[in-house]
């Protein structure tokens, strides 16, 4: 690859990355705090397989940017200020409740397992071979949320109520995620990762299948986001205030 | 509870129980909560309240097997675990056509002599569900890339006593 392509590739993972870090770090905020002490578990295994693969695509961008693979997923985690995260807006948002944090959680890993599925015969070998590790993940995460969607919003009238309540609140937040990624457009162009906006179609059959087997009903009528991932919102500074923190006090802590 | 199959052609063993609203929440908690080691093949749940069992005291004297009525109901297959150590977890023996548990029971002693079995525990076939191979890479393969998912991946326990004996070392000087 000529270094142009190398270059959007390495904004590409970078962003791809960001959503991953920045979700893994708001689901972990339910470790110990989860409904029973079995999904508390789960669901920690759900955020620290996030943080695989986060780790995964900023250590394809090290490469692509000669950079050490060993040490630049820290530096991206720990040592970027707000304003040069690229994730979606959706993952920033404050945890919620636990109706809010499985929907949420659907949402994007419906989404991811789509765009796995073209990344799985990426023309850049080392990605393709990456994302077909992830995709076996993610067809787990896809299963744990599909068993949860329909037993709150079918189960009792609150968790009924929890849920649509949240499908209202997440709703506008799912345009911002088919906008194209930084640096797409060369790559979809020469066979490198698939178009963002055409995984749209897939993404909404099998979320209105969803819903509708667990009861729950998307408003009709919304604003949705769709503001650039340059743009970021205080939600985010929050979260990497307490996520880098001990990194920026100590740069030589180690663990 | 749960049962795990850490290779093709291995009996599965029991893990453990978790709570689940259901059968396959409890397949799902069953997979997060005892599928660490470096190999998984395939995964089991029952509803604890399917397991009939009996223990080797239970059975002593002979008197509970002469009791067992012949029923003549439609028979169905039942699992077979057995204990076959006093420390060991229960393992799969194999199954029996049965049509009660308690028929289902008598036929497994009668069956699996090879071995002096502690506890016996039978369950239906039909209440249990089983991952599928087809589910295998979703569900295990984890298990195999991610080290830091094993316990044995933190070194607590040497760690602590590093620690302890820095401290010991620490006090004599002192």
């Amino acid at each position: 690859m000529d270094s142009k392509l190398n270059a959007s590739l390495a904004e590409y993972l970078t962003a791809l990355g960001d959503d991953e870090l920045v979700l893994a770090q708001r689901d972990a905020e339910w470790c110990g705090h989860a409904p029973i002490l079995e999904e508390d578990i789960a669901f920690a295994n759900l955020a620290v397989d996030e943080l695989g693969h986060a780790r995964t695509w900023y250590e394809l961008a090290a490469e692509l940017l000669s950079e050490d693979r060993g040490r630049f997923p820290d530096h991206l985690a720990y040592f970027r200020d707000a304003a040069e995260w690229r994730c979606v807006q959706l993952v920033t948002l404050p945890r919620g409740d636990w109706a809010f944090t499985l929907l949420r959680r659907y949402f994007f890993d419906v989404l991811e397992v789509l765009r796995l599925e073209g990344l799985k015969s990426s023309g850049y070998a080392p990605l393709a071979e990456a994302a077909a590790k992830i995709y076996n993940e993610e067809l787990y995460h896809v299963r744990h949320g599909k068993a949860w969607l329909p037993r709150l919003g079918r189960g009792t009238e609150e968790s009924h109520a929890r849920m649509q309540a949240a499908l209202t609140q997440l709703w506008p937040y799912t345009a911002q995620m088919f906008l194209p990624l930084p640096g797409e457009a060369p790559l979809v162009a020469a066979g490198i990762a698939p178009e963002t906006a055409g995984l749209e179609a897939g993404w909404w059959a099998a979320i209105e299948a969803a819903l509708a087997a667990a009861d729950l009903r998307a408003p009709e009528k919304f604003i949705p986001v769709t503001r650039p991932r340059s743009q970021q919102t205080e939600h985010l500074m929050g979260l990497l205030s307490e996520m880098q923190m001990l990194a920026r006090a100590n740069p030589q802590a180690r663990w | 509870m749960v049962f795990q199959q850490l290779a093709s052609g291995e009996p599965l063993v029991h893990n453990g129980t978790v709570h689940a609203p259901d059968i396959e929440m409890a397949l799902l908690n069953g997979r997060d909560v005892f599928v660490r080691r470096p190999t998984a093949h395939a995964l089991w749940v029952t509803p604890v309240e399917c397991i009939f069992t009996r223990t080797r005291e239970e059975l002593a004297d002979g008197r509970w097997l002469a009791g067992v009525q012949a029923s003549s109901g439609a028979a169905e297959a039942w699992h077979v675990f057995g204990k076959l150590t006093q420390q060991g977890q229960l393992e799969q023996l194999g199954q029996v056509q049965a049509a009660s548990a308690e028929e289902a029971m008598k036929l497994a002693i009668e069956t699996y002599t090879q071995h002096e079995i502690w506890v016996w525990w039978v369950f239906p076939v039909a209440q249990t569900l089983s991952s599928q191979p087809e589910e295998a890479a979703a569900l295990f393969s984890f298990s195999e890339t991610h080290d830091f998912k094993n316990q044995a991946y933190y070194p607590v326990i040497t760690l602590m006593r590093e620690i302890r004996n820095k401290k010991q070392a620490g006090g004599k000087r002192g």
